[in-house]
């Protein structure tokens, strides 16, 4: 997925990752949840004070405005976030990084309709799932995007502490890490490590034998005697105690 | 460096901004001057703290979470736009700005004006050519009887309409369909013009083909009677907001030397005061046509119907041509 990539006047660049059509589409099925809710709620309230076809009247009038008037009021009063984006941490931006304005919010649920066709956001999950920025048609016209914003700080420092006996920890092996892996490999090693345990026992042992294979290779290691597991675990440990 | 110590070290701050902004976001952005010199500062310090954990580390934990966190700062601190009052933006955008962005936007509502009319003088002649092409061009379900059976039908029965309460529920069933339709038609228009084109040309073509249908039958004033008083502004509603789609749609589809998301943001404010202002006259078309469109001749005379058609139709022609048209030169 790609990330938005914003540069603050401080020269920092802010980088925000693109919510998932999956997620995005739960969202939107609490809200519509909510709103049929509160709708039927005045339903049941008007029909005990009205004529059957007043009430009815209020009711079409009241779902209208709460199908098209909750994302608006929502994304513009409340920071992006409908009730049902609040609960999967989820936020209307603009794609400048800036809160998306009522502007946009009115573009950009007016082209509903078409995202909505044929059932329940078909054209626009289609659309989503196939952009790599994960927008929908109304996103691209108004220029908005949808981020994950959750992450709490939870950072994994005791990779580091959970292997004591650590062969890979030598001045020999640190020099040649800060030479050979990247940011990126380290970013890759530790995913490997934290998603390991959610893989079938086969495909884990395949996987880290390769990567272990890999690095072992580049880094001239020839720690034949531990497993390729304990070898990334081991490796990664020492990638992320100490950097630089 | 030494990441856990630069962590332990700096997440009192990350906190401080996270429950700042927290309470700023849940008292609807009130905060103080005090709290606000306090939040910059704190965000300028989370800013650089971003800065060095991304020259240093690849942990995507803490790079996500300071990530989402400066945005956050980031979006409250530097947004453009700061209150609008409700209600008086509310009547600047009837007295002048919707009329305004009508004159503006002229070549586009006629356009998709002229789609509509081209589609009305198909069908017509369609049907002047030979009566039984009606039959081809108006969907079976508006199509049930003739003309003439249907008027006579309509005119003996009993009213239809014979309370508020019905006329209520038609009305609220009726424009919340057509603000629908026309929000499709802008949609349509905005991803792709043609689509629009052909909305307009095929409604334009059904309406043709009715009308000259009730004509050649010899009962026109009833079809001018019963459409006229709320297609006076359902129509040119319709047309408005399709021409909202065709201002957006050429933004999006040819954006020239700008970039796609530039040029949308340039007829941003035209195109949403043409959605607003469909909106708002299909809901008042859509009151007439539940209520006064429905009643036979025996409670309002053709000729006062077709009067309140021409009326409404003029003042809206007038509103939307003359209004704060000094102020403009």
């Amino acid at each position: 997925m790609r990330e938005l990539t914003i540069t603050t006047p401080e020269h920092v660049n802010i980088r925000l990752e693109p919510a998932g059509s999956g997620s995005r589409f739960l969202a939107i099925l609490i809200d519509a949840f909510i709103t049929t809710a509160i709708a039927s709620v005045i339903y049941t309230a008007a029909v005990n004070i009205f004529p059957r076809l007043v009430a009815a009247a209020i009711f079409v009038t009241a779902s209208f405005l709460l199908t098209w008037g909750w994302h608006v009021y929502f994304e513009v009063k409340r920071h992006g976030r409908t009730p049902g984006k609040r609960a999967l941490s989820l936020r209307v931006i603009d794609a400048r990084g800036l809160p998306v304005t009522l502007y946009q919010s009115i573009v950009r649920n007016a082209t509903r309709m078409v995202d909505f066709l044929p059932v329940f956001y078909g054209v626009g999950g289609l659309v989503s799932m196939l952009r790599r920025d994960r927008r929908r048609l109304g996103d691209v016209l108004a220029d908005t995007l949808v981020i994950r914003e959750s992450q709490p700080l939870t950072y994994r420092g005791e990779l580091g502490a959970e292997r004591h006996y650590n062969t890979l920890r030598t001045p020999r092996v640190l020099r040649l890490i800060r030479h050979k892996i990247s940011l990126e490999e380290r970013e890759f090693l530790l995913a490997v490590c934290v998603r390991a345990p959610k893989m079938s026992p086969a495909a884990r042992y395949d996987l880290m034998e390769e990567v272990a294979a890999k690095y072992r290779e580049k880094l001239d290691i020839e720690a034949e005697s531990i497993s390729g597991e304990n070898f990334v675990r081991d490796l990664t440990a020492v990638v992320f105690s100490r950097m630089r | 460096m030494n990441i856990e110590a630069f962590i332990a070290e700096r997440r009192p701050v990350w906190q401080h901004l996270d429950h700042m902004l927290k309470a700023a976001e849940a008292a609807g952005d009130q905060v103080s001057r005090k709290e606000l010199h306090e939040l910059v500062e704190l965000y300028r310090r989370t800013c650089s703290d971003l800065n060095r954990v991304q020259s240093n580390t690849a942990n995507p934990e803490i790079l996500g979470y300071l990530n989402q966190l400066t945005g956050r700062a980031y979006r409250f601190v530097y947004r453009a736009a700061h209150e609008t009052p409700v209600w008086a933006t509310f009547v600047h955008l009837i007295s002048t700005e919707i009329p305004a962005t009508f004159r503006r936007e002229r070549l586009a509502v006629a356009s998709a004006a002229s789609a509509m009319l081209l589609g009305v003088i198909f069908g017509a002649v369609a049907v002047l050519i030979n009566p039984s092409n009606g039959r081809r061009l108006v969907p079976p379900m508006f199509f049930t009887e003739r003309p003439k059976d249907r008027v006579e039908r309509i005119e003996k029965e009993e009213e239809r309409i014979d309370n508020v309460e019905k006329a209520l529920f038609f009305s609220a069933s009726l424009y919340t369909h057509n603000i629908k339709v026309s929000l499709l038609a802008f949609s349509l228009g905005a991803l792709t013009i043609i689509g629009t084109i052909l909305l307009l040309f095929y409604n334009g073509m059904i309406l043709g083909a009715i009308a000259t249908m009730y004509i050649l039958d010899d009962v026109p004033l009833f079809f001018f009677a019963w459409v006229g008083p709320h297609g006076a502004l359902e129509l040119p509603a319709i047309i408005f907001g399709a021409a909202a789609g065709l201002v957006a749609g050429r933004a999006f589809l040819m954006p020239g030397n700008l970039s796609r998301a530039a040029s949308m943001r340039r007829v941003l404010p035209s195109v949403w005061r043409m959605i607003i202002g469909t909106a708002l006259t299909l809901v008042c078309a859509g009151i007439i046509e539940g209520s006064f469109s429905q009643f036979s001749y025996h409670v309002f005379p053709y000729g006062l119907k077709i009067a309140v058609a021409v009326l409404l139709f003029t003042g809206l022609m007038a509103y939307l041509f003359l209004r704060g048209l000094s102020e403009e030169t």
